[in-house]
């Protein structure tokens, strides 16, 4: 905890999400974009067809200022978010991927300068120098995917590496080829989908009817290999983390199902624009390209979400503890660690454990799930934060420090005392007994009395490790009671 | 399990010094050529010059200057991070919101840019609106780099005011510590802006005379203001004066002089190498500061040196094939001309 924490009043997911999913379009969009260009640029040489030079020129204009200058700055903007959100991270990366960073950096300079060259030099250059510079954008282009897309496969999957340290290891780790391969179908599907809207905005013709199909054709092709290497990739990803997010991670499997149905539906909506080829209205090309985008959010949400509770799998927790630091922190105390202090010991005990993912009020609230109890309660809940739904890191400090968390939470809470049996269990016992789901517990509750009942809460805390004392007053024990009693009923044997 | 530990450095401290100064020269040679040129560019339309055909087409490269200066600096960026990321990422983080406005503010930039090289209407009102409004960006950019780099050099400083607010809304209050340090690096940008301008302008008298212009006057300014700088550097000083960090800026002073002299004299080659070495070693003396202000708080040789040669060799390559690569590119530009 060597860094300062930085404290904005809203979820930092968001914030990253935003600024890396415009990134992660535009640069897709950028490889796929040029491949796209120049390909379709030889056969309109070949053939003599002036119409299609001409469409291929509108296309690159948007697509140089776009993809330069909201590609280059946005993936610029990601390595000053990451620094910002999580340091320590981006500091473990740097250190060893700093050579990966500056191979990508000479793809990048040559990229940018083919781009320029491409972009200007279609009056300027000869037919067959502009295709030459436009094969290198391409390849330039590729390759800084080649580099980029082995760190990025790096902290989902960073496979020997956590044995080796190897550079080599942790770059063609076990997700390497398959991503790679799903992300150059990606580039070419959205280059698909981005010329279609181009196209769609021509009068019907041939012309236009032509260019459709053909820029379907690049959608589908895409797509098919969209398709095959998401089921390669998911084979790729070890059970131990897929397996885990089948049980416990309910959101991010929903992302990846989410994921299939939008693939399916752009490949419907592909077939649709195939058969309107001639009068593809425009409204249908921008669908297809919101669909496209929204099913590549859903991807990279998945991968980012499968991925907890660490930033680098076995390494770095996503609240920048180290792993190999945690039991250290744990004995010690992550007080003595933080360098940044403000004063408030809570404030800053929170915003090092938990604040990176959570917020009081806004996104992942964590008022509402501690209105109306109490501080010895909330203590519980930070020390055992590990057992909790949602594959949460270990808490990083002592238990003293963890009855500073619950003080500044509590502090910040609702006192209205619970009354729902509902709500008592939400809050009492659904953090870690999810009904239906994870360690759902509803049938050893089946034929027990309001007694036996109660005295399983008087024990409470020896039921499980890490599991909190009842500390609810009569009345919520009484509902909370009633409900578990329901629970056992409608539980199947 | 024993899990890698992450705290070393991948090439030895001097390689990583060495190409950290370079790309950093490098990506000042592009933003001066923006700055200076920008804000050329827009002194000569209050003189009525604005439709000259060299200044015309000097303001058409600034988008393009724009793309070098950002992928310039995305190279020292790096380097810099693979030693000093503590104090830099914690920096950035006291003024959060300033840091990551530099990218909301170069997008803002680039558009304007590239609207204002369009010139496509007559009065050039829009124009220059908008590239009034890229200079004010450039500033923003350049003031905040500043301003968060020197707050990086002072560690206790970085605490007290995080101490104080903790979301990122804090801007470095010890002006004194990069105002003058700023102004000598936007009037050094005014010199070689002078510089290019003059070289682009050799053949029309009035635009060399422009270009003559900035690069004298740019030149006595940034001087003065460099001297400035140093004697503000004052608990500083006498280790900077035993550091070989103040030959090398003799010799850059030495360089910017022979620089001017072979301008006058129309050959910019020369002008351009001495230029560029000069450069070369404030940028050295800069990072020579750095080191001085951190002595006793963070030891740059304290990191463990696990070099990753084969990934280096590669990086070699790549960089090499790079060059030929850009290279061969713009002899294809030159040969359509
Ligand atoms: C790596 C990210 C991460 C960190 C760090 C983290 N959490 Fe969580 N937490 C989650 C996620 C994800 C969930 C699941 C949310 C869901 O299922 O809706 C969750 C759920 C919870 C819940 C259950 C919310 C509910 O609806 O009842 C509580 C309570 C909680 N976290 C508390 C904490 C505390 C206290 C800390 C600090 C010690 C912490 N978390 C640190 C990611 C994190
Ligand atoms: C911090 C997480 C946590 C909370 C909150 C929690 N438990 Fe548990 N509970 C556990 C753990 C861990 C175990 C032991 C592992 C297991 O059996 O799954 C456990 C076990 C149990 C068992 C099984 C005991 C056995 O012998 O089979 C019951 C019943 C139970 N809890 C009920 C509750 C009720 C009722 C509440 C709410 C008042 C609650 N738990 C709240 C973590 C929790």
């Amino acid at each position: 905890m060597i860094y300062p924490f930085w404290d904005v009043p809203f979820s930092y997911g968001i914030l990253m999400a935003v600024i890396a999913v415009l990134h992660v379009f535009v640069s897709h969009f950028a490889i796929g974009g040029g491949l796209f260009l120049v390909v379709t640029e030889h056969r309109a040489r070949r053939a003599g067809d002036t119409a299609t030079l001409e469409f291929l020129q509108k296309l690159s204009k948007m697509f140089a200022l776009v993809s330069l200058v909201f590609g280059a700055l946005t993936g610029v903007g990601i390595w000053f978010i990451i620094g910002l959100l999580n340091p320590t991270a981006t500091e473990a990366l740097i250190h060893n991927f700093v050579w990966g960073w500056a191979i990508e950096w000479t793809f990048f300079v040559v990229e940018i300068t083919a781009a320029i060259i491409y972009y200007y030099g279609w009056q300027r250059l000869s037919a067959r120098d502009h295709l030459i510079v436009g094969w290198i954008y391409f390849i330039a282009a590729w390759l800084s995917l080649f580099i980029i897309n082995g760190i990025v496969a790096f902290m989902l999957t960073p496979g020997q590496w956590l044995v080796t340290g190897n550079f080599w290891d942790g770059f063609f780790n076990p997700t390497y080829w398959s991503q790679l391969v799903l992300r150059t179908g990606i580039c070419v599907m959205l280059a698909g989908l981005y010329a279609l809207l181009v196209a769609a905005r021509y009068e019907a013709s041939d012309f236009k009817a032509r260019t459709v199909r053909y820029s379907v054709r690049w959608g589908l092709i895409g797509l098919a290999v969209v398709a095959v290497s998401l089921a390669w990739y998911w084979r790729t990803i070890p059970a131990e983390i897929t397996g885990k997010a089948l049980q416990v991670m309910p959101a991010s499997i929903k992302a990846f199902h989410v994921n299939s149905w939008l693939l399916l539906a752009l490949a419907g909506a592909l077939a649709v624009s195939w058969l309107l080829a001639r009068r593809l209205p425009v409204v249908l090309a921008v669908v297809l390209l919101a669909l496209g985008l929204a099913w590549f959010g859903a991807f990279e949400q998945f991968r980012e979400s499968v991925r907890k509770p660490f930033v680098v799998t076995g390494y770095i927790y996503g609240n920048g503890v180290p792993v190999a630091k945690a039991k250290a922190y744990q004995q010690a105390g992550l007080l003595t660690q933080i360098a940044y202090t403000t004063g408030d010991d809570g404030a800053d005990l929170f915003r090092h454990s938990c604040r990176s993912c959570h917020t009081l009020t806004g996104s992942r609230p964590l008022r509402p799930a501690f209105d109306g109890t109490d501080r010895a309660f909330i203590a519980a809940i930070v020390r055992g934060a590990h057992l909790l739904k949602g594959n949460m890191p270990p808490f990083p400090g002592t238990a003293a420090e963890a009855d500073k968390i619950a003080g500044y939470l509590y502090e910040r809470i609702d006192h209205t005392p619970i009354r729902d049996g509902t709500r008592a269990y939400e809050v009492r016992c659904g953090k870690c007994h999810v009904v239906g789901a994870a360690s759902d517990k509803s049938k050893t509750f089946t034929g027990l009395s309001a007694e036996d009942l109660s005295g399983m809460l008087d024990a409470a805390d020896s039921l499980g490790e890490g599991m909190p004392a009842y500390t609810g007053d009569a009345e919520e024990r009484a509902a909370l009671i009633s409900y578990l009693q329901q629970l056992g009923k409608q539980a199947k044997p | 399990m024993n899990l890698p530990d992450y705290e070393f450095l991948s090439a030895p401290l001097w390689l990583i010094t060495v190409l950290h100064i370079l790309t950093l020269t490098l990506h000042f040679v592009a933003m001066n050529f923006l700055v200076g040129g920008v804000i050329m560019v827009l002194y000569a339309a209050t003189r009525k010059r604005w439709d000259d055909p060299t200044l015309k087409k000097f303001g058409k490269m600034f988008p393009a200057a724009m793309a070098a200066t950002v992928t310039l600096g995305v190279a020292p960026l790096l380097f810099v991070q693979m030693v000093y990321h503590r104090q830099i990422y914690s920096a950035a983080i006291v003024s959060g919101w300033f840091w990551l406005g530099i990218i909301g503010v170069a997008i803002a930039v680039y558009y304007a840019l590239y609207r204002s090289s369009l010139r496509s209407e007559k009065t050039g009102t829009v124009s220059r609106a908008a590239l009034l409004l890229a200079l004010a960006g450039l500033v923003y950019i350049s003031l905040t780099y500043s301003s968060i780099f020197s707050l990086a050099e002072r560690p206790d400083q970085m605490r007290q005011l995080y101490a104080q607010d903790p979301t990122g809304l804090v801007w470095n209050p010890a002006a004194s510590d990069y105002v003058l340090r700023w102004l000598h690096m936007i009037l050094g940008a005014v010199t070689v802006g002078g510089f290019f301008i003059g070289m682009l302008g050799r053949d029309d008298p009035a635009v060399f005379a422009l270009g003559k212009r900035f690069f004298l006057g740019g030149m006595i300014l940034a001087a003065l203001t460099g001297l400035a700088y140093t004697i503000s550097l004052r608990p500083y000083l006498p280790a900077l004066m035993r550091s070989p960090a103040i030959w090398g800026l003799a010799v850059g002073v030495v360089l910017s002089a022979g620089a001017l002299h072979f301008f006058f004299k129309r050959n910019f080659c020369a002008a351009g190498t001495m230029l560029f070495v000069s450069l070369l070693t404030m940028v050295h003396a800069r990072h020579t500061v750095r080191v001085l202000k951190l002595t006793g708080q963070f030891d740059p040789h304290s990191w463990r040196v696990a070099p990753q040669w084969s990934v280096f060799a590669l990086f070699l390559v790549c960089f090499v094939v790079m060059l030929a690569v850009v290279v061969y590119m713009l002899r294809l530009v030159a040969r359509a001309k």
